[in-house]
């Protein structure tokens, strides 16, 4: 970084353009969003948006349950992620570099398209259902489409790789030495895993799963499809409000919870990086 | 009249918090000056006012009788040599070193004599296709040398060039700057925060601290007599300690170590010392000796522990006084760690300084 | 220290992620129209049924001209940004940095749905317009960061360098700092695209009538049809991807700045 006296000018020009862009058409819009989420049609100023959302049973549970799926999903993708990406981090470049680039390659295709598979494999002549009929488990095809294992598959599969890039990277990151050192001094390969690589990765984690978590509870294709109506989750419970019943008043309530939640998980888990370093 | 005039140069990143306060200095043509002193001290802000990246709050910085002060950088007539090099990179060697002339609007056919020229000097004309990636750290080093010198600027300054290269390129390279610079006879700022370096390449060194200048001098007088404190922490001295003064007498002072009297020369910037003024005395390794502790003369003491240097070795000796590093030729009498010894000082090149407190 | 259920979970990993390719793959063959598993038959009738549909073309050439523009636009706009967070060092470099990744830490959806609503009040805009703004919105946290890294990978002091041998400050970023930053503007152009290209939850609101990106027409067919064109198109994009990241991935290395 360079100093250099009397440089505000300069900063100022090269900012401007894109900061009056995203004041106007990013930040004004969120904060007409946060007033229409308190103003009546008529203009008086009210909290009962909120108060609805919270009393109303069904809200509840959608939040609570879009909560709960998110923490699922993250939980899963911790497990499936952690080891995987040490073997990861520990090849050769070339076969890691050809390997990463098959964990990014979901992440470019559209979700439409990656949530339609479940759809073929979770469908009432599925694969599943194909195979559990053939082998005469069941009688009659069982229902795993509108269900919670449904959107936590299809979302798992979808954030999957934002959990495995950031822990790969923070893995490469630990020196062979350290690994060794922690072995000659009588640790076995699991104590090693657990008392050196994990905190050593944790910087990734915790951006993996603020990544992961953000993603699943705010993602709206997969329960869209996974979960249709009678499954819903705060995005397609926002959609339903704005679209089917026209509510703007309690789809803005909506949004704004959604803002909140992600704003407040994504600065507990700051904290939380900020406290280990 | 000198070539490089810098008048009463103030700078400040921060307000009321000035980096340089009324600097000046001169270089005289064709002479290289280091600007030396630990980071921070103002001599980087120094090179990079005297280059023009850096608009100073007041003073003036005059080159060849012209004034200079409020020139863009790129309309001054100045060779930068980077401690980063700054080479560019999607550029081969040639076009980087041809970049200044092509800037000038040289003609294509001079162009390329002169480039071929400056990298002959740098003995890198059989790699003007290569890419700065494709080069070790020294050879990086030589093109940033020809690209700065081949415009034939007034003034050369070079920032802490050697920093990136190893122990023993550094050598070489301090030598190879030293020979192109007085082959082109150009006045040169350098800055370095390695006395060594400084000592071995430049006509005179400026040590500087906290954006003033504690000494000016030839390498020598530097080495030899640091007029403060801080030069002498600077310049190594190995061995420190404060005393009270006993007497001034002949331009000499007295004070007492370990109850011998002892003659010392003295600088002060503040008037001849006055007895019981607290002087702070500094002698190298090799102006002391040790001698058997049977010996009657030396300040009696035990050794700690020695090392090693090829031709000497060193001691780490306890006194009354404090511990002392004694450097003894490897070839003379040996003492092993716990022996009694005593320490005899050569104090004609031994230094006292009187300093505010 | 790699033990060998470490290797199992490697295996699995990659079957989770790449194993619905695969299904979406077969499908997209199979000559059954109520997406029975294993597809019987082969037949290419779903991709030529893809061609057929005029809504997936329409909303083909919109979702690229989209992706371009506001790519493009996001890379213009965000590269000073990038440049002034690199190159100097000021007091509001922080805030500055909050602004510009705002707009992926605030849902897609909200963004969209907030954006459809200020738009209305702003009045009569057209549907593409609102497309182009929401999805430059969200691209220059891609544009800014990557921009940034490519940037931080040049010494700074080329530019002062250049200067110094004559070049104006104007001369000195396109002679040699432009020149440095190919493969850094290179990837956040295919990273903005294919964010753009893929993108549903801000196109979802912002969709008006006769006007749709790809991705939100497939969901819409998905309302009313469930036969295998979908998965036929998703094989398409999924080749189209692949080419493109493989080609990024090749020349540039797009995945130390995802």
């Amino acid at each position: 970084m360079i100093r250099r006296p009397n440089q505000s000018r300069t900063i100022i020009l090269l900012v401007a353009p894109a900061i009056v862009f995203v004041i106007v058409f990013f930040i004004l819009p969120l904060i007409f969003l946060l007033s229409q989420s308190v103003v009546l049609e008529d203009g008086s100023f009210t909290l009962t948006g909120y108060l609805d959302f919270f009393q109303s049973r069904v809200s509840r549970i959608v939040y609570l349950r879009t909560l709960r799926l998110g923490l699922i999903v993250t939980g899963i993708c911790v497990l499936m992620s952690y080891p995987a990406a040490f073997v990861l981090a520990r090849m050769p470049a070339r076969r890691r570099s050809f390997l990463m680039s098959l964990v990014i390659l979901p992440l470019m295709t559209n979700a439409v398209a990656r949530t339609f598979a479940w759809l073929i494999i979770l469908g009432r002549r599925g694969m599943i259902n194909q195979t559990l009929l053939s082998l005469d488990l069941v009688e009659t095809p069982l229902r795993f489409i509108f269900t919670e294992t449904a959107i936590v598959l299809g979302l798992t599969q979808l954030f999957l790789p934002l959990m495995v890039l950031p822990l790969v990277s923070a893995m490469e990151n630990i020196p062979d030495d350290v690994l060794e050192a922690a072995r000659s001094l009588g640790a076995n390969r699991l104590t090693t895993f657990l008392r050196i690589v994990v905190p050593l990765s944790s910087d990734g984690l915790v951006l993996g799963a603020t990544l992961v978590f953000t993603g699943s509870v705010t993602a709206f294709v997969t329960p869209a499809i996974l979960g249709g109506s009678r499954l819903l989750l705060m995005s397609t419970l926002l959609r339903q409000k704005a679209v089917i019943l026209f509510d703007q008043h309690a789809a803005a309530v909506v949004a704004v919870v959604m803002i909140v939640t992600t704003l407040a998980v994504n600065l507990l888990l700051r904290v939380l990086r900020v406290k280990q370093s | 009249m000198p070539h490089l005039e810098i008048h009463d140069l103030t700078v400040s990143y921060e307000k009321n918090k000035p980096t340089l306060e009324r600097f000046s200095l001169n270089v005289e043509q064709g002479e290289l000056l280091s600007l030396l002193g630990p980071s921070g001290c103002g001599k980087t802000t120094t090179l990079r006012s005297v280059a023009g990246f850096i608009q100073p709050d007041a003073g003036r910085i005059v080159i060849n009788d012209r004034d200079y002060t409020r020139l863009p950088p790129n309309k001054r007539d100045i060779g930068l040599v980077f401690q980063s090099y700054a080479l560019f990179p999607h550029l081969t060697v040639f076009y980087n070193v041809a970049f200044g002339l092509r800037m000038r609007r040289i003609p294509k056919a001079e162009v390329h004599s002169r480039v071929s020229n400056a990298l002959k000097m740098v003995g890198l004309e059989a790699f003007a296709d290569r890419r700065p990636s494709q080069l070790s750290g020294g050879q990086q080093q030589r093109v940033a040398l020809a690209r700065a010198t081949v415009i034939e600027p007034q003034v050369l300054l070079l920032d802490e060039p050697l920093s990136n290269l190893d122990a023993r390129l550094r050598v070489d390279m301090r030598q190879e700057i030293r020979r192109l610079q007085q082959q082109l006879g150009i006045t040169t700022l350098y800055v370095t925060h390695d006395q060594v370096e400084a000592m071995s390449i430049s006509d005179r060194v400026v040590v500087m601290n906290q954006g003033a200048i504690e000494q000016i001098g030839t390498p020598e007088r530097i080495f030899a007599a640091p007029e403060t404190v801080f030069v002498a922490d600077f310049m190594g001295f190995d061995n420190h300690f404060s005393a009270a003064v006993l007497s001034v007498k002949d331009g000499k002072l007295t004070v007492n170590w370990g109850g011998a009297p002892i003659e010392l020369q003295w600088r002060s910037k503040l008037g001849s010392p006055h007895p019981g003024a607290r002087a702070e005395i500094f002698f190298r390794a090799d102006n002391a000796s040790l001698l058997a502790g049977t010996e009657r003369q030396g300040l009696p003491g035990q050794v700690i522990l020695h090392t090693f240097h090829g031709n000497s070795l060193r001691y780490l000796v306890e006194t009354q006084v404090g511990e002392f590093s004694i450097m003894q030729d490897s070839a003379s009498e040996r003492f092993e760690p716990g022996a009694a010894v005593r320490v005899r000082p050569h104090t004609e090149k031994w230094i006292a300084i009187l300093e505010e407190t | 220290m790699i033990s060998r259920w470490m290797y199992i979970s490697l295996v699995i990993l990659y079957c989770f992620l790449l194993g619905p390719f695969i299904i979406i793959f077969m499908a997209s063959f199979g000559a059954n129209a109520n997406l029975a598993f294993p597809p019987q038959g082969f037949t290419l009738d779903w991709f030529a049924n893809v061609f057929e549909t005029s809504q997936f073309i329409d909303s083909f050439w919109i979702s690229l001209q989209l992706a371009l523009l506001s790519t493009i636009v996001s890379l213009v706009m965000g590269m000073p940004v990038a440049y002034a967070l690199t190159r100097f060092d000021f007091a509001a470099s922080g805030t500055v940095e909050t602004v510009f990744s705002a707009p992926i830490l605030v849902p897609g959806l909200v963004i969209g749905f907030a954006m459809l609503n200020f738009f209305v009040l702003l009045g009569d805009m057209q549907v593409m317009t609102g497309l182009f703004i929401g999805h430059t919105a969200i691209l220059f946290p891609y544009s800014v960061r990557v921009i940034s890294a490519s940037l931080r990978n040049l010494d700074p002091y080329v530019e002062d360098a250049a200067v110094s041998l004559g070049a104006n400050r104007l001369r000195g970023f396109l002679l040699v700092v432009l020149p440095n930053m190919q493969a850094g503007i290179a990837a956040a152009f295919v990273l903005g695209f294919i964010t753009s290209f893929n993108n549903v939850p801000v196109s979802l609101f912002l969709s008006g009538p006769g006007v749709t990106t790809l991705p939100v027409s497939m969901l819409s067919y998905l309302e009313y049809y469930f036969d295998p064109t979908i998965a036929a198109l998703s094989t398409l994009l999924v080749i189209f991807t692949v080419v493109l990241v493989q080609a990024a991935e090749r020349v540039l290395g797009l995945s130390q700045f995802v």
